[in-house]
C-alpha cells in the first residue's frame, strides 16, 4: 500500500511540470486564437476570425514560403553533407581523431552568437570573406544588403553549424554496422560505389532519416541566426515564420493572432513529422 | 564670558548658514566634478539627509553600456546621486529593438518590475493613452527636487516632453536630423568648377533643395575626391530594417508631401493620416515622390548602406568617405572624437534641405512654391526618462530624471558624443540664440568652426517656423515598424516605391482597424493639434 502511494509522489514532479508547463500553455494558446487579445484590456472574442485573417496575410505567407525553402535546402545539404564527411571520417585517415573534433566545434556554439560572428564574416565594406574575393577576383559580395545574397549567408552559416550534427551522428551508424557483411561484399564485388548504394546506404538509413527528422523540426524553428543575422532583411526576404510570430506576439501584443501562427507551424510540423513515422514503419515494420 | 558664548554661537550659527548654504561639488565616473547651488540641487541633496536611504529604484535604457549612448550618462553620474540621495540605482539595458516590448509587457501585465523607463517619445502616445505613466507637473513645481528648466526648450521638443499641458519627463536627448557635409570639399574650388561644368549651375553651400543635393552627390559619388586611394561616395544612408532606416525617409520626406498652412486641418501640416478619418497618407503622391527620390538619392551612396545600422554609416561619414550624411546630433559630437574621425575641423551642418514642389491633396496635383518648402523635424526618440504609474518611488526616479535634466549634467552630456544626448535646449546653444560659451565646447575638445556649424543648424531645425508633425498614438512602434520593413524593401529593390508604399498603408489601415478607428483617431488628432 506504502509502495503504491510512493510511486504518486514520484510521479507528482514530471505530471506537474507537464500539466503547467505543456498542457496548460497548449489549452490556454488555444483559447486565445478565438479572441482578439490586447494585455491590460478586455479580450473580444472574434470567433474564427484569427484564422480567416491567414487566408489574407500576404506577410505570414510571405515568412511561410520563405521558411519552406530555407527547410528544404538547409535540411538537405546538411544531410548530404553529413553523409560524405561521415563516410570520409569512416575510412582511415591520418589524424582523424583531431579533425573530429576540430568538424563538430560549430554544434557547440549559441545560434545567436552565430549570427553576431556572421555580421563580422560577412560585413561589405571589408570584412574577411570580402577582402578575399576583393584580392583574389576584383569583386565582392553584397552578402547582407542583397536580399538573395542575405539568404546564402544564412544558409551557409546553419549550414556550417549543424552539418557537424548530422555528420556525428551518421557516423556513428556507420561505425555500428558489422564488419562481417563488408568483407563478404568485398569477396562478390570490389566497386566502392557498389557497396556502399547496396550495403551501407541501405544500413545506414534508419541513421539518415532520424537526423532528417531533428533536422527537420528544429529548422521549422529557426529564428535565433536570422534575428541576430539580418533581422529578417534587406525588407523582409529572410524573415522566416518564427520570426514574424515572434514580431506578432511579443512585439506588437497581438496574441490572439500569433497563437494562431504558432498551432499552423505546430500542425505543419506535426504533419511533416508523421509522414516521416508512417514511411518509417511502412519501410522497417 | 558671556560676550565671548555669545560669539561663539553667533560663529556655529553663521557656520551651519554657511555649511547648509555651500555649494555642493559632485564628481562622476570620468573624475570630473560640476559644483552646483543648493537652489540647483533642491533641497534633498542639498540637506545631507539621504531620505531616499535604501531604496532602490529599477530604470531601463537602450542598451550601450557605460560608455553608451544614453545609457552612458546615468552610469557616469550613477555614484554622485546615489551619494547625494542615499538610494541605488539599478540601470538594466534592452537592445534598442526589444526596449518597447519589454517595458509594454511589464506595464500591461502589471509586473511593475521597471520604476522608470528612458523611452523614445513615440511611445508616449500608447504609455499616456493606458495610463501607464505619470504626470511630473506636481514635482517640477517642488524645490526639493533637482531644477531644471522646461521653458528652455523649443516648442517643437517641448511637444514631445508632454501631452495636452501634462509634462511626463525631464529633458534628456532632442533628436532631429540634420544635414552632415564635407564643408572642405564641397569648397574645394576645383570641383566647383568640375561640377558646375557639368550640371550647368554653381552649387549652393549647404544645397538648398534635395535635387541639388542629389546633383552634388552624384557628382561626387564613385571616384576618389578624398585621395585615400579608394573611390568615395556622395551620401551616406543607414537604411537596415530593424535599425532605425525608416527616419531617414521620415526626416527626408516631409518637404515632398507636407503642405505647410495656417493650422493643422485635412490638408495642411499633416503627414500620417487623413485628421478626418484615419486613412494612411503614406502612399499618396507625395510620398511616392519622395521615395522615389530617396532611391535615387540611395544609388549615390555605398551598396552596402542598406545593411548598416548608425554605427557603420555613421563611421564611413567620420571616416571621410562620404561628402553627406543626414542623421542625428551624435554625428556632430562624434567627429569631435579624433579616434574615430578624419574630418574634424571640415564640417557644415544645415536644417535639411527642401523642395519646390508639395503635393496639394485638396488640389490632388503637385503645386510649386518661389522659396523652398523647408521642414525642420524632430525625428527620432528625444530619448528621455518617464515614470511608471506602477513604482512604489516615484518621488525617487523623478529625482533622479530631474537631476540629469539639470543644465549643468545636460550640458556636460550635450557636449560629449557618446552620451547620446543631443542638444535642443536654448542653453545647449551659443549666442545670440543661446547662453552656452564656445569656450566650454572648446574645452570638450570640439572645433570652434564646427560646434559654431553644428549648434546654429540645430537651433535652425527645432526653431523652425515649420515642424515635421510626430507619430505617437498607441500601436506608434508597430506603424513605424511596418513603415521599416516596407522601405527595406524598396530600398533592397525586392519593390517599387509605390508598392512599398501600398503595403505600408495597408498594414496601417490593419493596425488602425485592430486598435480601433475612433479611438486612434481621437489621440492622432490630439498628438498632431488638429485644429489648432
Amino acid at each position: 500500500m506504502k509502495r503504491k502511494r510512493i510511486k504518486y509522489f514520484f510521479l507528482f514532479p514530471s505530471i506537474f511540470w507537464v500539466l503547467a508547463f505543456t498542457i496548460f500553455p497548449l489549452v490556454y494558446s488555444l483559447g486565445l486564437t478565438l479572441f482578439r487579445v490586447r494585455l491590460g484590456k478586455p479580450a473580444r472574442f472574434v470567433g474564427l476570425a484569427n484564422f480567416a485573417r491567414i487566408l489574407s496575410d500576404y506577410k505570414m505567407w510571405n515568412s511561410l514560403r520563405i521558411t519552406l525553402v530555407y527547410v528544404a535546402v538547409t535540411v538537405t545539404l546538411q544531410v548530404i553533407l553529413g553523409l560524405l564527411i561521415a563516410l570520409l571520417f569512416h575510412q582511415e585517415i591520418k589524424g582523424k581523431s583531431l579533425f573530429r573534433a576540430l568538424l563538430i566545434l560549430p554544434i557547440f556554439c549559441t545560434p545567436v552568437a552565430v549570427g553576431y560572428l556572421g555580421l563580422t564574416v560577412f560585413y561589405e565594406e571589408g570584412g574577411p570573406i570580402n577582402s578575399i574575393l576583393m584580392s583574389f577576383f576584383g569583386t565582392k559580395i553584397p552578402w547582407l544588403s542583397n536580399p538573395f545574397w542575405a539568404w546564402v549567408a544564412i544558409l551557409l552559416l546553419d549550414i556550417w553549424q549543424w552539418t557537424p550534427f548530422c555528420f556525428l551522428v551518421i557516423l556513428a551508424g556507420l561505425q555500428s554496422l558489422p564488419e562481417e557483411i563488408y568483407d563478404a561484399a568485398y569477396l562478390d564485388s570490389s566497386s566502392e560505389w557498389e557497396i556502399f548504394r547496396k550495403i551501407t546506404f541501405p544500413m545506414v538509413q534508419p541513421v539518415i532519416v532520424i537526423v532528417l527528422l531533428l533536422r527537420l523540426i528544429e529548422s521549422f524553428k529557426i529564428f535565433d541566426v536570422v534575428y541576430s543575422l539580418t533581422g529578417g532583411g534587406p525588407g523582409t526576404s529572410t524573415e522566416v515564420y518564427s520570426l514574424f510570430t515572434y514580431r506578432t506576439g511579443l512585439k506588437f501584443f497581438d496574441f490572439g493572432y500569433a497563437s494562431v501562427l504558432g498551432y499552423l507551424l505546430l500542425a505543419m510540423v506535426s504533419v511533416a513529422v508523421n509522414i516521416f513515422f508512417r514511411r518509417i514503419r511502412e519501410v522497417y515494420g | 564670558m558671556r560676550r565671548g558664548v555669545f560669539w561663539g554661537i553667533v560663529m556655529v550659527f553663521l557656520l551651519a548658514v554657511a555649511v547648509a548654504h555651500a555649494d555642493i561639488t559632485l564628481t562622476n565616473a570620468s573624475g570630473e566634478s560640476i559644483t552646483f547651488t543648493e537652489e540647483e540641487l533642491g533641497t534633498i541633496a542639498a540637506s545631507g539627509e539621504k531620505p531616499f536611504e535604501g531604496i532602490t529604484i529599477t530604470v531601463t535604457v537602450n542598451q550601450g553600456g557605460p560608455k553608451g549612448g544614453i545609457s552612458g550618462p546615468l552610469y557616469e553620474w550613477r555614484d554622485a546621486w546615489e551619494q547625494i540621495t542615499g538610494a541605488k540605482l539599478n540601470i538594466v539595458e534592452i537592445p534598442y529593438a526589444e526596449h518597447y516590448p519589454k517595458v509594454m509587457t511589464d506595464l500591461m501585465t502589471g509586473t511593475g518590475q521597471y520604476d522608470g523607463f528612458f523611452i523614445g517619445s513615440d511611445w508616449m502616445g500608447e504609455l499616456v493613452a493606458g495610463e501607464y505613466i505619470i504626470p511630473i507637473d506636481d514635482y517640477m513645481k517642488d524645490p526639493r527636487f533637482p531644477k531644471w528648466d522646461p521653458d528652455s526648450l523649443p516648442p517643437s521638443i517641448r511637444t514631445l516632453y508632454t501631452w495636452g499641458d501634462k509634462w511626463y519627463g525631464p529633458l534628456n536627448d532632442c533628436d532631429g536630423q540634420i544635414l552632415y557635409y564635407r564643408k572642405d570639399i564641397l569648397t574645394n574650388p576645383d570641383y566647383r568648377a568640375k561640377f558646375e561644368e557639368q550640371y550647368g549651375y554653381e552649387y549652393n553651400i549647404p544645397p538648398k533643395t534635395w535635387d541639388e543635393l542629389y546633383d552634388i552627390s552624384e557628382f561626387f559619388n564613385g571616384w576618389d575626391w578624398n585621395n585615400d586611394g579608394e573611390p568615395d561616395s556622395g551620401i551616406v544612408m543607414h537604411l537596415k530594417v530593424g535599425a532605425q532606416g525608416m527616419y531617414h525617409y521620415a526626416s527626408l520626406s516631409a518637404p515632398f508631401c507636407i503642405l505647410p498652412g495656417e493650422k493643422v486641418d485635412k490638408y495642411h501640416n499633416v503627414y500620417w493620416f487623413d485628421p478626418e478619418d484615419m486613412t494612411p497618407l503614406i502612399n499618396s503622391e507625395g510620398h511616392v515622390k519622395a521615395l522615389e527620390f530617396q532611391l535615387k538619392l540611395q544609388k549615390t551612396g555605398p551598396d552596402a548602406q542598406v545593411a548598416w545600422s548608425l554605427g557603420e554609416a555613421w563611421d564611413y561619414f567620420l571616416r571621410g568617405k562620404a561628402v553627406f550624411t543626414f542623421s542625428w546630433g551624435d554625428v556632430g559630437s562624434l567627429v569631435q572624437d579624433e579616434t574615430r574621425s578624419k574630418i574634424k575641423g571640415k564640417l557644415g551642418c544645415s536644417i535639411l534641405p527642401g523642395s519646390y514642389e508639395v503635393y496639394d491633396r485638396s488640389q490632388g496635383k503637385f503645386v510649386k512654391f518661389d522659396t523652398p518648402n523647408v521642414w525642420g523635424n524632430t525625428t527620432g526618440g528625444s530619448w528621455h526618462g518617464v515614470i511608471s504609474a506602477l513604482s512604489k518611488h516615484p518621488e525617487v526616479v523623478y529625482h533622479l530624471l530631474a537631476f540629469h535634466a539639470t543644465n549643468k549634467i545636460s550640458l556636460w552630456n550635450v557636449q560629449r558624443g557618446w552620451t547620446g544626448v543631443d542638444p535642443g535646449a536654448r542653453f545647449h546653444f551659443l549666442p545670440p540664440y543661446g547662453t552656452a560659451s564656445l569656450d566650454d565646447y572648446v574645452a570638450n575638445g570640439f572645433n570652434p568652426e564646427d560646434a559654431k556649424e553644428y549648434l546654429k543648424a540645430y537651433y535652425d531645425n527645432f526653431f523652425a517656423p515649420n515642424i515635421a508633425p510626430y507619430l505617437r498614438i498607441p500601436g506608434g512602434n508597430e506603424y513605424w515598424v511596418a513603415l521599416d520593413r516596407h522601405l527595406s524593401e524598396a530600398y533592397t529593390g525586392q519593390v517599387s516605391a509605390k508598392e512599398a508604399l501600398d503595403r505600408v498603408a495597408k498594414d496601417w489601415e490593419d493596425i488602425t482597424n485592430r486598435y480601433g478607428r475612433e479611438e486612434q483617431l481621437k489621440v492622432y488628432q490630439e498628438s498632431i493639434g488638429y485644429g489648432k
